[in-house]
């Protein structure tokens, strides 16, 4: 899987802020080309013209476009996201989304967890077990995994798991602010749910980068140097391993914090995913706007952690 | 699969395990914000819904939205378990004239925010609505008062301008904005404020409001009816109504606002659940417009509506759960068990050919039906749409979106034909007059037709309830006739609750948290 | 050819592709059904030999259903996926080697797209331009666009330092015969990969998006329908929803045992250095 090297860490700190604000305003402006209007999911069905004319002027929608994204965009650099419109009418925007991030920041730490816990051993075990049944076996039960969409895996572990063992809750979820052991328990589900497929894809990553290093000249140098097999493994197997693994582990990011929108709605989990869902569909443009852009940070920040993780892992890489 | 039997051994010895691990981690088994502890607190889920947009009665439009405005309100009315009119906040209410009702208040009765509920409080909410400039939704339903009428402190009298019938029906704790609110309080928080922690004489104080998660209501023991006996009531939004299932079968609900139509028969087998149900106040119809395209043909639209089997509908949409309708008033608000179908309203391929043949439009024809929502609106679409196909030979093909989208489509007049309903209305005149009144609030259908409005003009203003009645059925009958709109079929209205739950009586206008001051968790 | 014969993955990956497809192709030819007929007397009807898989809500036969919504999401899958290899791929190349500020500006929008999770995309765009098949391919093409921009751009810089593409350049081939001669079959296995893995992961986001009610229009089924009207009645009717999911696992399930294999019978040289 490719890294990429966009050079100094300012430059790269400039492009980060580049693709926020070309996002924004991507974001701002085809929401606005499509159909449907906000007046409609705020005021419902029997709103008559006068009250619609009435939202849009309270709202400042009646502006032209270019002043509308202007507004938003000055407010937006100082941290201000206005109100809802439609979704929570006349809440501050930065709260709903500083209320639903944890939750969906949790569920993503929890599967990302889950996933690495499993394909570190998995992955390592088959690696070391190369072309054996252990080896086969757990590669066939990460594959098995991958073929599992989270949403279908979800419906299967709520009736095996919570309605028929009755071990876990069907639904709801506690916020980690609350109770973190209550957070823990109530969100294995789906958690585990959205884990499953990136787990597997972790091991197979694993597994395969295990192997190619454990062939490498410097690998087999280190043997005949007389080093014990642990600390090769460990020292230089390992470490150059988790090269690929980590890039891969980054690009997961943006499947999972996708991945969770429909997970959250069917485990009833109050975080940005659903946020993004309601706000969406209740054309609350600033909503919208807001969870993009939360979302859009999120990925910029974790691909920028993972370069610098493999930087430091590599010490070679520039 | 077999894994919906119960297996009770198994299970519970599994349940016994987990809960020893659970109790050794030091794991609450209370589920925090969103879902709590039995006992004193009710965990009623408002499932099939996550938006609640406002919480004030003037501006509220959503089935949801009005859950909740039932237990943090009164309205001067409301039904009983008879649906029959009883005093709420009114003590009594006299006709002194055609065009003036007389309420006496009730005394003594505190808002929420510990001031007193007086005459001044229904003015102002009443001019609150009636006023123009706050533009509010169901203005329609009060606009015909005149002159709001202050005797003393505890007297009001309303005057129209003519007789108005449906008045009555619009002064009840329904979808009718005319819930009393506190002047004071309004003045003080200012509409925003208040339409999210909103100040009612209701047995439940809105106490936190998460939006498009969840609602905590505490119990208002001042309230004129007597101090609720549960403390707190936790009320999760749950978009899913299977999920709003799940989660009461697991357990981490007490009661539901809704159920999904596939699954009654099931879950009325099931022990950890029982299932209310029983004829809903709710109408079901293909919107058509009638100013362009072939739904402005009326042979068409004839043709279209004999062309398929309302009662296929029920049973393939609702798995039985309601009844095929051959006009746009619910058969449970009067009672009529036997509603009658004409001609037009009848499956029969034959007719529908030869009706076909009258038509500008011949087989062949190309139109669009909007399909939106859940599931079950995509299915009654297919079905009609399909049927409507294979009879007549015509186009009609689906086009799923979403409710915004359709409906400003709807509103625009671009569209031929879009899935519609409408559910928890009291009055015929919110069936009829807004539907198919030519002023109607829900008429998107460019229908306007001065017979129908010049009944409806006689059913607003006809007191006596027997001949209003006889008005409305012929208004209905000319629906079933001019079909404006396609009739399909009225449902069922249902609420699952955990067996130790006492105390709610499901009333057909799809009543919620008004429930909750009476109920008791056992 | 040997060598993907000796990868046992690859072989029962293509074995259960290939089934996949015939079952899809020729599925409809042999069953007795049609997806759309309703019968209305055996509405939801337990698997039995006139339906295998049972009736759904219209009383409609769920295996043959199965088959023509499997076609549907193949081929938006397949579309939508081919669309971004094609564009994204060229991109990549283009910029790698020729350069310059339109290049520089392609990578730019790419990475604008690739910075958003790939679902919130999908859902943005159907609520923006509309639900519909046509709408979940380009969905899933701008989804899969950066992925192959940023691929064939990051394995042709490493390939364009080969000696035999800089002996191709001293012999003063054009820069078109280059990239298609000398560099794009030297990075084809890796595409080839990701279009599998790209194609099952189309089928997931189709089958996501469907299950919100956001794909496929009715009543042309596609797995994710089908998958979403199943989980309407899975208490009554769980074989609906039980068997499509079953079925959508085998779909991926061969797809990602042949991009295994396939990718384990890549160059391992190559691999090495991605």
């Amino acid at each position: 899987m490719p890294t990429i090297n966009l050079g100094p860490a300012s430059r790269r700190l400039g492009g980060v802020l580049l693709i926020a604000f070309l996002g924004a305003a991507l974001v701002f402006f085809v929401m606005r080309a499509g159909h449907g209007d906000p007046a409609l999911a705020a005021l419902g069905d029997q709103a008559t013209p006068e009250a619609i004319a009435a939202f849009h002027k309270r709202w400042g929608l009646d502006a032209p476009l270019v002043v509308q994204f202007w507004r938003w965009l000055s407010g937006a650099l100082v941290g201000n996201f206005g109100m809802s419109m439609t979704v929570a009418g006349g809440v501050p925007i930065a709260g709903l989304i500083g209320s639903r991030l944890p939750n969906t920041l949790f569920i993503g730490f929890y599967a990302m967890a889950i996933a690495v816990a499993i394909s570190l051993v998995a992955g390592t075990v088959s690696a070391l077990y190369h072309g054996r049944f252990i080896d086969s076996a757990a590669t066939g039960i990460a594959v098995l995994g991958i073929s599992m969409p989270d949403f279908w895996l979800s419906y299967v572990l709520v009736y095996l798991l919570a309605l028929g063992a009755g071990i876990f809750p069907s639904y709801g979820f506690v916020s980690p602010g609350d109770s973190l052991a209550g957070a823990l328990y109530s969100g294995f589900l789906p958690a585990f749910a959205i884990a499953a497929p990136m787990a597997a894809s972790f091991t197979r990553i694993l597994r395969t980068a295990l192997i190619d290093t454990l062939y490498r000249d410097h690998v087999r140098v280190a043997r005949s140097l007389g080093y014990s097999g642990a600390f090769v493994f460990v020292h230089y197997v390992f470490r150059n391993a988790l090269i690929p693994y980590v890039t891969v582990l980054g690009l997961q990011v943006r499947y999972l914090l996708g991945g969770t929108v429909v997970v959250e709605r069917i485990f009833g989990i109050p975080g940005i995913g659903a946020l993004l869902v309601d706000a969406a569909f209740g054309r609350d443009y600033g909503l919208v706007q807001a969870c993009a852009l939360t979302f859009l940070i999120c990925v910029l920040i974790v691909n920028f952690l993972v370069d610098l993780l493999c930087a430091a892992l590599n010490p070679r890489a520039t | 699969m077999s894994i919906n039997r119960a297996d009770f051994t198994r299970r519970d010895a599994l349940k016994l395990a987990a809960g020893a691990a659970a109790a050794g981690l030091g794991m609450p088994w209370t589920l925090g914000s969103a879902i709590a502890q039995q006992s004193a607190t009710l965990r009623a889920g408002i499932s099939g819904f996550n938006v609640i947009n406002t919480l004030d009665p003037m501006k509220a439009t959503l089935i949801p939205e009005f859950y909740v405005i039932y237990g943090a309100f009164n309205a001067l009315l409301k039904f009983n378990a008879k649906m029959e009119l009883v005093p709420d906040l009114a003590e009594s209410f006299k006709v002194v004239n055609p065009t003036t009702l007389e309420f006496k208040l009730r005394k003594g009765v505190k808002f929420q925010d510990g001031s007193d509920f007086t005459a001044d409080d229904v003015k102002f909410t009443l001019e609150r609505v009636t006023d123009e400039k706050n533009a509010a939704p169901n203005r329609g339903k009060v606009a015909a008062i005149e002159t709001i009428q202050i005797a003393d402190p505890y007297t009001i009298r309303l005057v129209t301008k003519a007789p108005f019938a449906p008045l009555l029906n619009y002064l009840t704790n329904t979808r009718t904005a005319t819930q009393i609110v506190s002047r004071t309080a309004l003045k003080s928080m200012g509409d925003e404020a208040f339409g999210r922690r909103p100040v009612g004489t209701g047995p439940y104080i809105v106490k936190d409001w998460k939006s498009g998660e969840s609602l905590e209501l505490v119990a208002f023991p001042g309230t004129f009816s007597g101090a609720p006996k549960i403390a707190r009531v936790m009320c999760p939004l749950i978009a899913e109504e299977s999920s709003g299932m799940t989660a009461i079968l697991g357990n981490q609900l007490d009661l539901t606002s809704t159920a999904p139509f596939a699954d009654i028969a099931s879950l009325e087998k099931r022990p950890e659940v029982k299932v209310l149900k029983q004829a809903g106040l709710n109408t079901r119809y293909i919107a058509l417009n009638n100013k362009k395209g072939p739904f402005s043909d009326i042979h068409f639209r004839r043709a279209v509506s004999m062309a398929f089997d309302r009662n296929v509908l029920v049973k393939a949409v609702l798995f039985g759960e309601g009844v095929a309708i051959p006009g746009v008033l619910p058969p449970a608000l009067w009672a009529d068990p036997k509603p009658v179908f004409g001609e037009y309203v009848t499956y029969n391929p034959e007719r529908a050919r030869a009706e076909l043949a009258k038509s500008a439009y011949k087989a062949g024809t190309e139109a669009t039906m909007l399909v939106w929502g859940s599931n079950w609106w995509h299915r009654m679409g297919e079905i009609v749409a399909g049927q409507a196909n294979q009879v007549l030979g015509t186009k009609i093909t689906l086009q799923a979106t979403d409710f915004n989208t359709a409906y400003s489509r709807a509103k625009a007049g671009d569209y031929d034909a879009m899935v519609m309903g409408w559910l928890g209305f009291v009055d015929p005149d919110e069936y009829l007059g807004e539907i198919v009144g030519s002023k109607g609030f829900r008429n998107i259908h460019a229908y306007s037709s001065p017979k129908m409005d010049a009944l409806l003009e006689r059913g607003r203003t006809e007191l006596d309830p027997a001949k209003r009645k006889a008005i409305y059925r012929e208004a209905d009958m000319l629906v079933s006739d001019e079909l404006p709109v396609l009739p399909c079929f009225c449902s069922n209205i249902h609420n699952l609750l955990r067996p130790n739950v006492k105390g709610f009586v499901q009333l057909p206008y799809s009543n919620f948290a008004d429930q909750f001051g009476g109920m008791e968790v056992g | 050819m040997r060598a993907f014969f000796a990868n046992k993955l690859a072989v029962i990956g293509a074995a259960i592709t290939g089934f996949v497809l015939l079952a899809v192709i020729a599925g409809p030819w042999v069953l007795p059904h049609s997806p759309t007929e309703a019968d209305f007397l055996a509405l939801l009807t337990p698997p039995s030999l006139a339906h295998p898989f049972g009736t759904d809500s219209f009383g409609r036969d769920v295996l043959t259903r199965i088959l023509y919504g499997a076609r549907v999401s193949l081929a938006v899958s397949v579309t939508g996926v081919f669309a971004a290899a094609l564009v994204g791929s060229a991109a990549g190349l283009v910029s790698a080697y020729v350069g310059g500020w339109t290049a520089a500006v392609a990578m730019r929008i790419s990475d604008l797209l690739f910075s958003f999770p790939s679902f919130v995309l999908a859902l943005f765009l159907m609520v923006v331009l509309g639900f519909g098949v046509a709408n979940i391919a380009v969905s899933i093409a701008l989804i899969y666009l950066p992925l192959f921009a940023r691929l064939a751009r990051n394995m042709a810089l490493v390939v364009k330092e080969e000696p035999w593409v800089q002996a191709a350049q001293l012999m003063g081939q054009s820069t078109f015969s280059i990239l298609s001669r000398e560099i794009l079959p030297n990075i084809a296995a890796p595409l080839f990969v990701q279009i599998a893995i790209g194609i099952a992961f189309g089928i997931v986001i189709e089958a996501g998006l469907s299950f919100l009610g956001l794909g496929v229009q009715p009543p042309n089924p596609s797995l994710g329908t089908i998958m979403a009207d199943g989980r309407e009645y899975f208490q009554r009717a769980p074989w609906v929803l039980t068997l499509s999911g079953v079925a959508i696992s085998i779909a991926l399930l061969g797809l990602n045992l042949l991009s295994d294999g396939i990718r384990d019978i890549m160059d391992p040289k190559l691999r090495a250095r991605l």
